[in-house]
């Protein structure tokens, strides 16, 4: 298949080729290339783009898991609307306005 | 292993890779960045990717307004986005606006063009603002925002293809000094001679310094931010509440990005808090009616790398040689790193510094109690 229409990450457009062009570049760890394409920073919060990119990854280098470097998972788990954060719950003590 | 370069840079943030750019930019191409984990991965790939000059103290003006004067020149040549969008704070109190014209009269003196603007004005710029609280508002229109992944990984390539090398993963442990001389980095992977060594590692600086007998006042102060999921372009200046020390910029990629501030000790870890999304919602909700229904996308901490007056440590150590350090930017080293970038290429290679008021920012300025000034702090 022609890796200019093969879609890694969805929320951020990025395909197989931009991946495959970052990784030669010398893009060969999982959170330079988050940064660098953008993959993992998008709605889904990584959870279809980076698992591709690491086996793509890991296949090309012949590097194991431990080297990729898995970028750390932020909260929320997937995004939320901020209005659940209005009204502040009752242990919020440290609230500093 | 031992590796031998004439330029050995610890850290590959946003300011060893600008140290780095200056000096390949001038043929010095042998150098080694050292980086305990992947470029940027500190405060670099973390912060707001503000830019501003508009400060209270003559060093931090001068410095800020030399970087405003490369960010362009550096976006053009490295291929990243940087726009003068500018900043506006919010003031909402009699007295704030009193202390900001002092502040606006100080900063013309050096030929920073803010000015006080009515809550008119900032609706003009910044479209479905809720202005009713406000008295006023303090506009800066030299400040901008960059792209700080592009910023910090595109110039990196550059410095690459001219042949320098980066070492990741490799944690600088100390340096060895002989006879007052910096001769070599001790990492965890070997020994790497070099004929001059700048730090540039942020927090981390601390205790290399001090593995080599050197002390350095810096404070690791945590903070807190979060963005959205990106939107279309609704307003360009980055937006500070005056009374809450807040902020909220809708970075070049659309998310809208959201830090204030949380109660925090310095040199702790700083853990996620759901508390903080109730308080950077609160505020900004006031001011944005839409804000609730935007979704959260991401919540990440960071640090402020603290010195005791709140101003960079640049230079030359003053009795090692070859020794240079560059850190302590407490929470305005993207913005500042083109000029210290400049200065320290210009202290490492002799010449005459561009903006000479950055000899005040030396490391023997709090051995000598000579802390540098501001008429305010404020952001």
């Amino acid at each position: 298949m022609d890796p200019e229409k093969v879609i890694i990450c969805r929320c951020e457009n990025v395909t197989l080729k931009d991946l495959l062009d970052a990784i030669d570049k010398g893009y060969t760890d999982l959170e330079s290339l988050k940064r660098y394409l953008r993959i993992g920073m998008g709605p889904c919060q990584g959870k279809y783009c980076l698992i591709l990119a690491a086996s793509i990854l890991r296949r090309r280098l012949g590097k194991n898991y431990d080297e990729l470097l898995l970028p750390k998972n932020r909260p929320p788990l997937k995004p939320i609307e901020a209005y659940y954060f209005l009204k502040p719950p009752k242990e919020a003590k440290d609230l500093e306005v | 292993m031992v590796m031998k370069t004439r330029i050995a840079i610890i850290g590959a943030g946003i300011i060893g890779v600008m140290i780095a750019r200056f000096l390949v930019e001038k043929g010095v191409n042998d150098i080694v960045l050292i980086e305990k984990n992947y470029p940027g991965s500190g405060g670099s790939f973390r912060c707001a990717t503000g830019i501003r000059a508009s400060f209270t103290s003559p060093e931090h003006v001068e410095m800020m307004k030399r970087s405003i004067e490369l960010w362009p020149i550096l976006s053009e040549k490295h291929g990243f986005t940087y726009r003068r969008d500018g900043y506006i704070w919010l003031l909402s109190e009699e007295e704030h606006v009193e202390m900001f014209k002092k502040i606006v009269e100080f900063h013309h003196r050096y030929a920073v063009p803010t000015k006080i603007i009515t809550p008119e004005e900032i609706k003009e710029m910044v479209p479905t603002i809720n202005t009713e609280n406000l008295l006023a508002g303090v506009y800066d229109p030299l400040a901008g925002k960059a792209d700080c992944f592009r910023a910090l990984l595109n110039t990196l390539e550059y410095v690459k293809n001219k042949g320098a090398k980066v070492l990741t993963r490799t944690k600088a442990e100390k340096i060895i000094i002989k006879d007052s001389r910096a001769q070599a980095v001790e990492t965890n992977k070997g020994v790497i001679e070099a004929e001059k060594i700048i730090v540039a590692a942020g927090y981390g600086s601390k205790k290399i310094l001090k593995n080599s007998g050197v002390d350095i006042p810096l404070e690791n102060l945590p903070k807190h931010a979060l963005i959205t999921e990106a939107y279309k372009p609704l307003f360009k200046p980055l937006l500070i509440d005056w009374s809450t020390a807040s902020y909220i910029i809708q970075v070049l990629h659309g998310g809208f990005l959201i830090g204030a501030n949380m109660k925090e000790k310095p040199d702790t870890i700083p853990v996620n808090r759901i508390e903080y999304l109730y308080l950077a919602v609160k505020i900004w909700s006031k001011y944005f009616k839409w804000l609730p229904y935007t979704r959260i996308l991401r919540y990440w901490t960071g640090y402020y790398v603290m010195t005791p007056d709140h101003h960079p440590v640049i230079g030359p150590h003053s009795r090692i040689e070859n020794l240079y350090i560059a850190t302590g930017f407490s929470g305005h080293g993207f913005m500042m790193a083109p000029s210290v970038g400049e200065i320290m290429s210009q202290y490492i290679l002799g010449e005459k510094l561009s903006v000479p008021i950055a000899k005040n920012l030396k490391l023997e300025r709090f051995e000598k109690g000579k802390y540098v000034k501001e008429i305010a702090i404020f952001g």
